[in-house]
């Protein structure tokens, strides 16, 4: 693959913790997507199309009349139901543009908790049906029980210990102290704090879990050639990757695959192949990267199976400092991601991977040409992305 | 045996691939008519060979802690008197490839470790619609 279009918008809503918004999902989501097409210096006028992910509720229909889209050539929304799609969007945005299906594709995510409900509330039905009545009679009825039961065997085989957890959740807590449109920004998290903090689920205590939040994220994408027209350096999209191993979701459970003969995996071994294949390059190559974090533990399974570090070293890789900015070799999560910014489903991850090839992250790596976006680990179909400086 | 779950708490609403799992009071597996895969969960389809034929095989009711999560936060306020508590995914001694999701009924969740053999028990609960289930739960071996 070449960077045939590229990132040429970036924009979000401000980030609320749950509840905390004023303005309602579908306002969250129109606000980051004018702010999106006014960064690109670009009008709804010139969108074609909108994709989404996540089963989002902000349907192209109701936007697209609210926002005053005179003609849409290209409206989809990849599957899956979860933030395993935030990078998929961009990967349908692309694909439409370099195919000629559309000129300008608005990718987006709304989100707000307080208005339709949190994530990690188990609702009484009295009697779960399909996939889930195997699970939720036995008090299995939450995210953090799906990936924990995943992450506690990774665990077990590969001599992982809490250690590796906390330095996921402590270096995305130290990055999002630089940026201002962080929740925790200001709010500093120790070692301390994160070992004292109360068990949610055992691998996962509190700080190892993502936020839930209110608010919304947008990018706009145009062809490369448009793009050198527009203000902003264009971020070019330069490989994607979206699917699953066989068997994936056999036995099932939101993903994690009881039943999935590579249990556990974050499902990213035959996704990281085709993307560094479809790249031409490999993870060595890369800079800087954005891991969606639902939970810390998912995190270093998708780190090992992007091939940054093998399972049995990624504990004393991790330990090494190597995610942290400014020095570590694979700064990642830099804008504070799920755990520390906001909880977008994933799409601010996005924001912030652009953000780190035109130079405009408040945790900026240095000579960024690569920037890696890893959408949510451990549920299916996953996505990824790889953008680039150079075309 | 008494439920390991709050009384009332959520039971599966029974369905035709589910039905022999969660009321025949044995450990049922399905095992494909033509090629003699075993899969769980159950499936329209065979994920092998596709066939859409099924027997059911009774499991021995033996199997591992393949791995788990100790529960301490309730996702419902029904659950707050039962946390902590542990969800176990064993794998069955005589079809390895299955895991099935359940609790360890019989100890203190401390004592839940990978590798450690558990054998099936059944919860017989009556929903509030009067239809009854049999809940595959497991204690220590
Ligand atoms: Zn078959």
């Amino acid at each position: 693959m070449r960077g045939t279009s590229a990132i040429v918008g970036i924009g979000e809503s401000t980030y609320y913790k749950p509840g905390g918004a004023t303005e309602t999902e579908f306002q969250l989501t129109i606000i980051a997507i004018k702010r999106a097409l006014e960064d690109a210096g670009l009008s709804m006028k010139d969108v074609d199309g909108l994709v989404g992910y996540a089963e989002d509720r902000n349907e192209p229909n109701r936007l697209s009349a609210a926002l005053g889209n005179e003609r849409t050539r290209y409206a989809a929304l990849a599957w899956g139901g979860g933030g395993n799609g935030a990078a998929a969007p961009v990967a349908l945005a692309d694909m439409a543009i370099t195919a000629g299906y559309a000129d300008c594709v608005v990718a987006f995510r709304g989100l707000a908790q307080g208005q339709f409900g949190r994530f990690g509330r188990a609702q009484l039905v009295q009697r779960v049906p399909g996939e889930r009545a195997y699970r939720a009679p036995y008090g299995h009825a939450s995210a953090p029980m799906s990936y924990g039961i995943q992450a506690q065997r990774f665990m077990y085989e590969h001599g992982v210990t809490y250690d590796a957890l906390a330095e996921i959740s402590l270096a995305s807590y130290a990055h999002a102290q630089h940026n201002p449109r962080a929740i925790a920004y200001g709010r500093p998290l120790t070692r301390e704090d994160y070992f004292n903090s109360r068990w949610i689920a055992d691998p996962f205590r509190l700080f190892d879990c993502c936020r839930e939040s209110d608010g919304a994220a947008a990018v706009v994408l145009t062809s490369a050639e448009r793009a050198r027209d527009l203000p902003n350096p264009p971020v070019y999209v330069r490989a994607a990757a979206q699917g699953m191993e066989r068997r994936a979701n056999a036995g099932g459970s939101d993903g994690s695959g009881y039943n999935d003969p590579d249990f556990p995996t974050a499902h990213y071994r035959t996704v990281a192949e085709d993307l560094w294949r479809r790249a031409g390059y490999g993870p060595g190559d890369v800079q800087v990267a954005q891991f969606y974090e639902n939970f810390t533990g998912m995190v270093v399974m998708a780190i090992c199976e992007m091939g940054f570090v093998e399972p049995d070293e990624v504990e004393s890789w991790l330990k090494a400092g190597n995610i942290r900015w400014p020095d570590g070799a694979l700064p990642i999560n830099t804008s504070g991601g799920n755990l520390a910014e906001a909880y977008i489903h994933g799409m601010s991850l996005v924001n912030e991977g652009a953000r780190q090839i035109r130079g405009e992250s408040t945790c900026q790596v240095d000579d960024v040409n690569l920037s890696l976006v890893v959408a949510g680990p451990g549920a299916i179909p996953a996505s990824t992305v790889l953008l680039s400086k150079d075309p | 045996m008494s439920r390991y779950m709050p009384e009332g708490w959520n039971l599966p609403e029974i369905d035709d691939l589910n039905r022999q799992f969660f009321t025949s009071g044995k450990l049922l597996v399905q095992q494909c008519t033509e090629c003699g895969t075993v899969q769980h969960l159950p499936e329209d389809v065979c994920h092998d060979c596709h066939a859409m034929t099924f027997d059911w095989v009774e499991a021995s009711g033996n199997g591992t802690i393949y791995s788990y999560v100790i529960v301490h936060h309730p996702v419902h306020d029904m659950l707050r008197e039962r946390v902590p508590y542990g969800v176990i995914l064993v794998q069955l001694d005589d079809y390895p490839s299955i895991r099935i999701v359940g609790n360890l009924v019989d100890v203190d969740p401390s004592e839940i470790a990978i590798g450690k053999p558990v054998s099936v028990s059944f919860e017989e609960v009556e929903g509030a619609d009067g239809e009854m289930v049999t809940i595959p739960q497991w204690v220590a071996a």
